[in-house]
């Protein structure tokens, strides 16, 4: 009884005293859209690939001021 | 501005999750796709880049609802005046009008903003990118955001970058655009302008300047003397930047391109054409605008055949303001001084009509003053 009890308390105290945001970053950290955009090597691998298939957008007859 | 690497454009700083105000949104409520995929490219379908342009409802309307309401009518984001002061000089017929529209999409419609185009991202009209990773910026970056689009003009003649011409006094006090042209300005407040000089939330020099008519203000003579009569730029501002002839169209590869003559420096007055409880002058400084009878030529001919509806000469705020300048130097510096005011002679045949109002006949040009104040 007294095991549940402290167990019990364990979770209250978490309810109240660990900040709500930090379960809402743990599952937002584990999107793909956040491990991917946070690391600057992935970035790098993928927008070279893009490039790649990727044709020019500017057209190179632009010439002035806008 | 220096261009940013593409990776750097979409790499997001994880400092993002210790905003309080946005770091508890998840990446997909706000732009869409699947965050459970790890295949980016499957990840990535139905991904929105903006998801706050045209409308910001979905992704800033829940908390920001009061700045959401007008969002729309913010001449940035809607370009309400650019949109009707082309059509006033286009054809009014459909087919016509649909063509110039597709025209106008291609090439014009791509410079607005949005709220992620000034508080998240460089805007889409200079290549996008994040200004910081993603973190929210409260008050957009200058060089990144403002100067970024109005980089033609603005920029040079505020940093003091056309040659011989000195920066903004504004600059030299370390302000930047939003110390002048506010928040409330730039989200909009409801109502569709004609142009931007009738917004009502502008800014106006005497917000800060409240001083200048009253009796033991410096230089209160000259300033009370032409209230109504100049605006501030005639007297404040110097040489400025002039365009014309643009002309836009798409290549071989069907990229689009716009083409301008060479710009110029120069420094005009001219008659007000926008005269109205708002802007009284009589007289205001004029830029020579980009917009040309042919601009739209490969999208249809002749789009703009009212062309001469609207001057080509257009009043303009140069924001290189200087207490000191040669035309405020001495009465005479300015009156008299025929080669200030801009005259039939300055302007090419082919706008003469278009430009009919503000050009400044010679018995409107102040005669030399005999007496000065000291």
């Amino acid at each position: 009884m007294k095991y549940f009890r402290v167990i019990g308390l364990a979770i209250a105290f978490s309810l109240i005293f660990i900040p709500g945001n930090i379960f809402i970053c743990q599952a937002y950290e584990d999107t793909q859209c956040f491990k991917c955009h946070t690391s600057a090597k992935k970035l790098i691998e993928i927008t070279r690939e893009i490039a790649k298939t990727r044709p020019a957008l500017k057209s190179a007859e632009t010439a002035g001021e806008g | 501005m220096e261009p940013l690497a593409p990776h750097e454009k979409i790499f997001v700083d994880s400092d993002i999750v210790d905003d309080e105000n946005h770091g508890e949104i998840a990446c997909h409520e706000c732009h869409g796709g699947n965050p459970d995929d790890p295949n980016w490219k499957t990840a990535h379908n139905g991904v929105v880049k903006d998801p706050t342009y045209p409308d910001a409802t979905a992704a800033c309307g829940d908390c920001h609802d009061e700045i959401n309401e007008n969002y729309k009518t913010s001449i940035h984001v809607s370009l309400k005046p650019f949109t009707l002061i082309n059509d006033k000089r286009a054809l009014k017929d459909k087919p016509t009008h649909s063509k110039l529209e597709l025209g106008r999409k291609n090439h014009c419609y791509t410079c607005h903003s949005s709220c992620g185009q000034c508080h998240i991202s460089r805007p889409d009209g200079v290549e996008g990118g994040f200004l910081d990773g993603h973190l929210f910026q409260k008050k957009p970056p200058m060089q990144e955001v403002c100067t970024a689009c109005h980089g033609s003009r603005v920029q040079p003649e505020y940093l003091g970058e056309n040659k011989g011409v000195l920066p903004d006094v504004h600059h030299e006090k370390y302000m930047k655009c939003d110390k002048c042209h506010t928040g409330e300005e730039m989200h909009g407040d409801g109502k569709d302008y004609a142009n931007r000089y009738e917004v009502e939330n502008g800014p106006k020099c005497t917000d800060c300047h409240k001083e200048i008519y009253k009796r033991e203000a410096k230089n209160v003579i000259t300033h009370r003397v032409h209230k109504n009569k100049a605006s501030c730029q005639v007297c404040h501002a110097q040489p400025y930047k002039n365009c014309a002839a643009c002309h836009v169209g798409k290549d071989k590869k069907g990229l689009t391109f716009f083409k301008t003559k060479a710009s110029w420096l120069d420094f005009k007055i001219g008659l007000n054409p926008l005269k109205s409880e708002k802007m009284p002058e009589k007289f205001v400084t004029l830029r020579h605008i980009p917009v040309d009878r042919g601009t739209f030529d490969f999208y249809v001919k002749d789009a703009l055949s009212n062309f001469d509806n609207l001057p080509t000469w257009k009043p303009a705020t140069p924001h290189n303001i200087r207490r000191k300048t040669p035309q405020n130097s001495n009465c005479n510096a300015c009156h008299g001084n025929e080669s200030l005011f801009l005259q039939e002679k300055d302007v090419e045949d082919k706008e003469k009509r278009a430009n009919k109002d503000v050009m400044v006949p010679a018995n409107l040009i102040p005669r030399k003053q005999k007496w000065q104040p000291k």
